[in-house]
């Protein structure tokens, strides 16, 4: 109990003096609101203007979870697909690694054009950077598993599909569920980059916005929400694999 | 007794390099119908070789062939048809000591509901009362071993391929179990092949002890136990089982010094 409580209490504390100590020095040293505006005035800017950052936060975070969930599926899809026929990996692992090497950004302004300016072209771009880890990590996981294993299932007659579902998707689950924890970073990136390319909402267009009118308290209220918003996504992943993928990889 | 399984001249070689790693020579083995035959050997003699064929899991050379119940078969026969019990446990760390004991059958096409009803009853034959929701990793050494084999049983057919079940296991533990795993066999008494390193097992358990070469595996020595059954602990210093014992002693300690010998040679040496 007193450990759970020390776990949370800690970096709590952490956060509190730190927030104090650039409440304190923007205080002390004058420093200007249009260089660094102080944690009260950032708070205050987010408290005034919650109902427009709050339907922000819901639109980029619909696009981000849309991506995620989608670039979940396919990554997992294609990482099954190319563990079971091996033809298909060596035709496709490498095109799939050579595409993370394209920035997102030069393609930007194609899927806006493409798909429009609405949440389906930030979902797209999400999809495209979280699908990656996904892929590799189910191929690299459904690769590790003991050929004795699969013998076992096997020799109880199993046929690919039961090998599939019974051995080597669940045991490649915490492998996968890492992975989603990265994709989760990416899909956020994703969304809020492909509002810079055309949007009429959500945290990327605030960002924009408040840069382009240099109103800097504002700046920071979306930079403290996109933050926000980034650990919750990542938090309720975690959430999932605790419930889902709970289990300790065996030696 | 009617032979139940019985292979002729199986032998299998692996590629290393350029050289061929002979893993079995020629090994023949007859099986009757509900006999418990341990296997000993060296380590490295190929039992597990021999056990992953028997399985239809790898394929001898060629030339080999395999009797079920007298007819000929294909040598992949067997494949879905014994239970095979491996070194490892193996057991699912996502699935349930319940879930874990109904695998073989639910792949087997048993309904789950079905299975795990089968398994609950034997739950308590197994030991493993109270422990059907614990996980594998809540589980000590022992318990794992029996869930292993509750999963083993389960996967009904009438032969099973046991490698070295109780290897991990301490000796206490490994005795207690010996004589549980005699019991449930005495029960409905299905064919048993049983690999094992300790010659007291070996003799303890089987109808037959039969003894494997240092590699390349062939049947070295192949003799019936001359105790009763059910077997009991005080057996263990009856002269019958001292003086068998003694003589596998003699015929391992000679198989076992040809492999360290072998291991030992500075051009033989294998990673």
């Amino acid at each position: 109990m007193m450990d759970r409580l020390a776990r949370v209490a800690a970096p709590a504390a952490t956060v509190l003096v730190f927030l104090l100590l650039w409440q304190g020095s923007v205080d002390a040293f004058h420093v200007s609101p249009d260089k660094l505006p102080a944690p009260a005035a950032i708070l205050a800017t987010i408290w005034h203007g919650r109902i427009a950052f709050a339907s922000a936060i819901g639109t980029t975070l619909a696009e981000a979870l849309i991506g995620l969930a989608g670039g979940t599926l396919i990554g997992i899809a294609s990482g099954v697909l190319l563990s079971q026929v091996r033809l298909l990996e060596r035709m496709f692992l490498p095109y799939l690694v050579a595409s993370q090497a394209v920035p997102i950004i030069a393609f930007g302004a194609i899927i806006i054009m493409w798909f429009g300016n609405g949440i389906s072209s930030k979902a797209i771009i999400a999809v495209y950077l979280s699908f990656f880890p996904v892929a590799v990590n189910t191929l690299a996981g459904i690769s590790a598993i003991e050929p004795s294993e699969i013998g076992l299932l096997r020799s109880f007659g199993a046929g690919r599909l039961a090998i599939l579902f019974k051995l080597q998707l669940p045991a490649t689950l915490p492998a996968i569920f890492t992975a989603i924890r990265l994709g989760a970073s990416l899909a956020l990136v994703g969304a809020i980059v492909g509002e810079w390319f055309g949007a009429t909402q959500g945290l990327g267009v605030v960002l924009l916005t408040a840069m382009f009118d240099y109103r800097v308290p504002q700046l920071w209220a979306a930079i403290v929400l996109t933050g926000a918003t980034g650990t919750a996504l990542y938090g309720l992943v975690v959430l999932l694999q605790r419930r889902i993928a709970w289990w300790q990889a065996e030696a | 007794m009617a032979s139940k399984i019985r292979v002729v001249g199986i032998s299998k070689h692996y590629d290393v390099g350029r050289k061929a790693m002979r893993t079995l020579d020629d090994v023949g083995l007859d099986v009757g119908a509900g006999e418990f035959v341990t296997l000993v050997g060296p380590s490295g003699c190929g039992k597990s070789t021999l056990f992953s064929i028997l399985a239809g899991l790898t394929a001898p050379d060629p030339g080999g062939e395999l009797f079920i119940d007298g007819k000929r078969r294909a040598l992949d026969h067997l494949l879905g048809g014994v239970a095979f019990m491996p070194q490892r446990d193996m057991l699912f760390p996502w699935r349930t000591v319940l879930d874990n004991a109904i695998l073989a059958a639910e792949i087997d096409g048993v309904p789950r509901r079905v299975a795990r009803e089968r398994a609950t009853r034997s739950l308590d034959r197994f030991e493993l009362r109270g422990f059907a929701a614990h996980y594998p990793g809540q589980l000590s050494g022992g318990m794992r071993q029996r869930v292993a084999l509750l999963r083993t049983f389960m996967f009904e057919r009438d032969i099973m391929l046991l490698d070295e079940p109780f290897g991990a296991l301490d000796a206490l533990t490994r005795a207690l179990m010996q004589r549980w795993l005699l019991e449930v066999w005495e029960a409905n008494r299905r064919t048993v092949l049983f690999i094992t390193h300790d010659i007291d097992e070996a003799i303890f358990l089987g109808d037959r002890v039969v003894v494997m070469s240092a590699r390349p595996g062939r049947i070295k020595f192949d003799a019936a136990v001359p105790l009763p059954r059910p077997r009991s602990t005080g057996m263990v210093t009856q002269p019958d089982f001292v003086a068998l014992k003694r003589q596998l002693l003699g015929i391992i300690e000679e198989e076992s010094l040809k492999t360290f010998e072998a291991m030992n040679q500075p051009l033989a040496t294998d990673a």
